[in-house]
């Protein structure tokens, strides 16, 4: 379960913020020059401990939803317009099932997703005072150029298909799609900069100022990530209509449906798992290995720096040996992704001070190691899928056709796996190299009460997920409508 | 520029508050104007498709302010923390109410998210009202400018304050009669058969009620911050906004009795945002006022972000807004006019 690794993350991460808890070559070095809040010290020794599992908790729930709704959405348009183009009937009831589901998906992402912004200023007060210069305007922006286009139309590409028309509602499913995508864009250049920040300045308060709206959306990570985070959107887009169609193919329901669906889904499948890879992938790797050299150490379980740097298929850290154990590698390999040459030197974690080691090693080897290995699956899988689907056999396959259908959960593990990975390895900084995430937390909310919101966030939310199966099982098995002709 | 990213934020809360208030209104009262399923159904058929849309006005509200005025929405969220996270609550509740009522039908499922949907409308109405009291009130804001509010204290306005006493529940008490009155009266105005005539005899019964209210409201208002009609006094803007809560809350009254569906509904809202706009005026420049130290205040000018930042945010703002109001004049043609009974019983 994601959201329990992630409370695992969490619990040795503040292990590792106190002084000999399990790792015994962890503790807290007395060169931190910056100031600490230490107003918590017994949430199990990490002044941010319930802040950042409330955050956590809260994000990986909510973009469960986002990733299916900006994976749909590209191919929702595509339907829509081919319906459009041919008046084809069974684009007209792909897009009208489809929209269902993406009407759905979509106010679970939107309900799930107003408690992320609010936590900026609740729970992270002092890193909205310190950066709010800079984050604001994206975060404002989004608000202002894509929920406003998003709320607008959601409502008319869901329910509104009779009284729009076919122009004005193809109209909609684009501005729905182009929402959704840019909403993506700007909490990605807020993230981005977080990562690897751009386009400030230091001001003589402390605080950030924006220095260069150009440099600040610009952000080249903003653009790698951005890339490398919409083809896995759509990797979960395309395996969930693939899905779909492999349900229906399996029960022989709605043939012509079902076809569509697996030709769609492991079209948009097979190309959105290899471009995931490469190369977007590629290029985020690069820039995790130039910008943020521990964060690539620790995802690769290197504790020692040298030449022919080997990729570990698998392997268990051991931080306190600083080891890996049970390695499988392939020497060279890494020092050819992160940096073009086999005998590249890459840097262990060895090189760094302990005090800007991501927080959590293990998790975050495990969250990277994961992703890559399902990537790595995804593209066998739809490359499988296709040449069935060109041979003209895929709904006859029964065992790729029970592959696909199982497959349906994995593209969100893949995903937050992804982002497990980008945020631990952001660790120990909020804004890297600027600001400390302990920093951040609000000094005047006191653990009981985000305890409390995390409580009632865990039960809303999973009345939300009830909800979500018991709607989206209902929308499933009630299958896509035949047009009617009246 | 400070003061005009004041303004742009005044003027999306007042957005927020005309129209997601009809929304609330007409959740708040569509048990007593929809005796059935099928009635209640065409209440929010009348919200309808576009109230994400204005509740999106809140969220971009709490956007602009960390731009422009990221100081304030530190202390201030962090500040009222619980009573935040129980609006959003209500807020996710009321949103999935309205969502999930249409997808199933079946007459259990509808009645228990009506149920959820009015009691989650109802909250929200005294939790805004509340708020909007706190901030006329202020809070005990120290100097850093932090500060921590519980549920209540001694009830009393002054010093070590809580987020309910006499003054901030009895202005959500007043925001809760007044969203009543004007939904009741969009209702009316939307609406045709025993909704319509419904929702007219309970606004004729509100909008007295909201003027008496709105009243002892302005007493109790220049009993906790005297300073703010003093404020008032010296910006004609603040003259301005008073002549259209009078002139507003007077065609909400006679309209509804005249049967101007309209000019009730415009008056109303009318006055909601002259309302706004006045308390507005009349508080500036203090976003943030301390019980504790007036000292402590936080204000536009010692919370803006830098002028680069505001600039550049004052730059993108009108296009973005042309653009947001653009989706709705398109999806706007398509919903004019009357909400039908039973023409449609899934979503809008």
């Amino acid at each position: 379960m994601p959201n329990a690794s992630i409370a695992d993350t969490l619990r040795s991460d503040s292990e590792a913020l106190g002084v000999d808890a399990v790792h015994g070559l962890r503790s807290r070095p007395s060169a931190i020059r910056l100031p600490l809040i230490w107003h918590r010290e017994n949430s199990m020794n990490d002044p941010a401990f319930w802040d950042r599992l409330q955050f956590a908790f809260t994000i990986t729930y909510h973009y469960l939803f986002p990733q299916l709704t900006m994976g749909l959405a590209p191919m929702l348009v595509y339907w829509k317009w081919r319906a459009f183009r041919t008046g084809d009937e069974s684009y007209i009831r792909a897009a009208r099932f489809w929209a269902k589901i993406f009407g759905l998906t979509f106010a679970v992402g939107v309900v799930t997703g107003i408690p992320m912004e609010f936590q900026f200023g609740t729970n992270w007060a002092s890193f909205s005072r310190y950066s709010g210069n800079l984050i604001g305007q994206t975060l404002a922006m989004e608000g202002m150029f894509a929920f406003f286009m998003e709320s607008a139309l959601v409502g008319a590409l869901v329910w509104g298909e009779k009284r729009l028309g076919p122009r004005s509602h193809l109209a909609a499913a684009i501005g729905v799609a182009l929402g959704s995508w840019l909403s993506g864009y700007f909490i990605l250049v807020t993230n981005a900069f977080m990562q690897h920040p751009t386009g400030y300045a230091v001001a003589s308060d402390g605080r950030l100022h924006l220095a260069s709206m150009a440099s600040y959306l610009g952000n080249p990570w903003a653009f790698a990530m951005f890339a490398h985070n919409q083809m896995a959107a759509l990797v979960t887009g395309g395996f969930v209509v693939a899905s779909v169609g492999a349900w229906y193919a399996l029960r022989g329901e709605h043939p012509g449906q079902a076809r569509l669906y697996l030709r769609s889904g492991v079209t948009v499948g097979l190309f959105a798992s290899i471009l995931v890879a490469f190369p977007t992938g590629d290029i985020q790797a690069k820039m995790v290995a130039t910008h943020q050299a521990p964060a690539l150490a620790a995802m690769e379980g290197r504790f020692h720096s040298g030449t022919y740097a080997e990729i570990n298929l698998i392997g268990q850290p051991d931080v306190r040996e600083r080891r890996l154990d049970n390695p499988i590698r392939i020497p060279g390999l890494l020092s050819f992704l992160a940096f073009g040459h086999v005998q590249s030197d890459v840097r262990g974690l060895d090189d760094f001070p302990e005090d800007v080691w991501p927080t959590n090693i293990e998790i975050l080897y495990y969250a990277f190691h994961i992703m890559a290995g399902l990537g790595t699956v995804f593209v066998v899988l739809m490359l499988a899928g296709s040449v069935q689907l060109w041979r003209g056999l895929l709904d006859k396959s029964r065992v790729l056709l029970w592959l696909l259908l199982c497959a349906f959960p994995f593209p969100f593990i893949a995903n937050t796996a992804g982002w497990t990975a980008a945020e631990l390895g952001r660790q120990p900084w909020l804004i890297y190299g600027l600001f400390r995430t302990e920093q951040g937390v609000s000094a005047t909310v006191n653990s009981g009460s985000v305890v409390f919101t995390l409580i009632g966030f865990v039960g809303l939310y999973f009345v939300v997920g009830l909800l979500y199966f018991s709607l989206f099982s209902r929308e499933l098995k009630h299958g896509p409508e035949e047009v009617s002709h009246d | 520029m400070i003061e005009m990213s004041y303004g742009i934020l005044v003027f999306m809360l007042t957005a927020f508050m005309v129209l997601e208030g009809w929304d609330f209104g007409a959740g708040l009262i569509h048990f007593v104007v929809g005796r059935n399923e099928s009635d209640r159904g065409v209440v929010i058929r009348a919200i309808g498709p576009l109230w994400i849309w204005h509740e999106v006005w809140l969220v971009a509200f709490g956007g602009m302010t960390f731009v422009a005025f990221p100081a304030v929405l530190a202390s201030a969220f962090a500040g009222f923390y619980l009573a935040l996270f129980l609006l959003l609550w209500c807020l996710i509740l009321r949103g999935i109410a309205v969502e999930a009522r249409g997808l199933i039908s079946d007459p259990l499922w509808r009645e228990a998210w009506d149920f959820a949907f009015a009691t989650s409308n109802l909250l929200l109405a005294v939790l805004i009202g509340v708020a909007l009291g706190n901030v006329i009130r202020g809070e005990p804001l120290d100097a850093h400018g932090d500060f921590t509010l519980s549920f209540f204290t001694d009830f009393g306005v002054h010093g070590q304050v809580g987020i309910l006493d006499w003054y901030t529940v009895s202005i959500g008490i007043f925001i809760l009669v007044l969203f009543a009155a004007h939904g009741a009266s969009y209702l009316t105005w939307k609406t045709e058969s025993t909704v319509h005539e419904r929702s007219e005899r309970l606004a004729r019964c509100l909008w007295p009620i909201v003027l008496l209210l709105l009243l002892g409201a302005t007493i109790e208002t220049a009993i906790v911050r005297p300073d703010l009609f003093t404020g008032m006094i010296h910006r004609p803007l603040a003259w301005l906004a008073l002549a259209g809560v009078a002139g507003g809350g007077l065609a909400a009254l006679f309209g509804q009795w005249r049967r101007r569906e309209l000019t009730a509904f415009l008056g109303s809202c009318t006055l909601i945002s002259s309302l706004m706009t006045a308390g507005a005026v009349g508080v500036f420049p203090v976003m943030l006022h301390s019980t504790v130290e007036p000292e402590n205040s936080v204000t536009a000018y010692n919370s803006a972000t830098d002028i680069h930042g505001l600039r550049s945010m004052l730059i993108w703002w009108p296009f973005a807004f042309v653009l947001a109001v653009g989706y709705v004049a398109f999806i706007y043609r398509y919903y004019h006019g009357k909400v039908k009974a039973g023409a449609n019983s899934q979503g809008y």
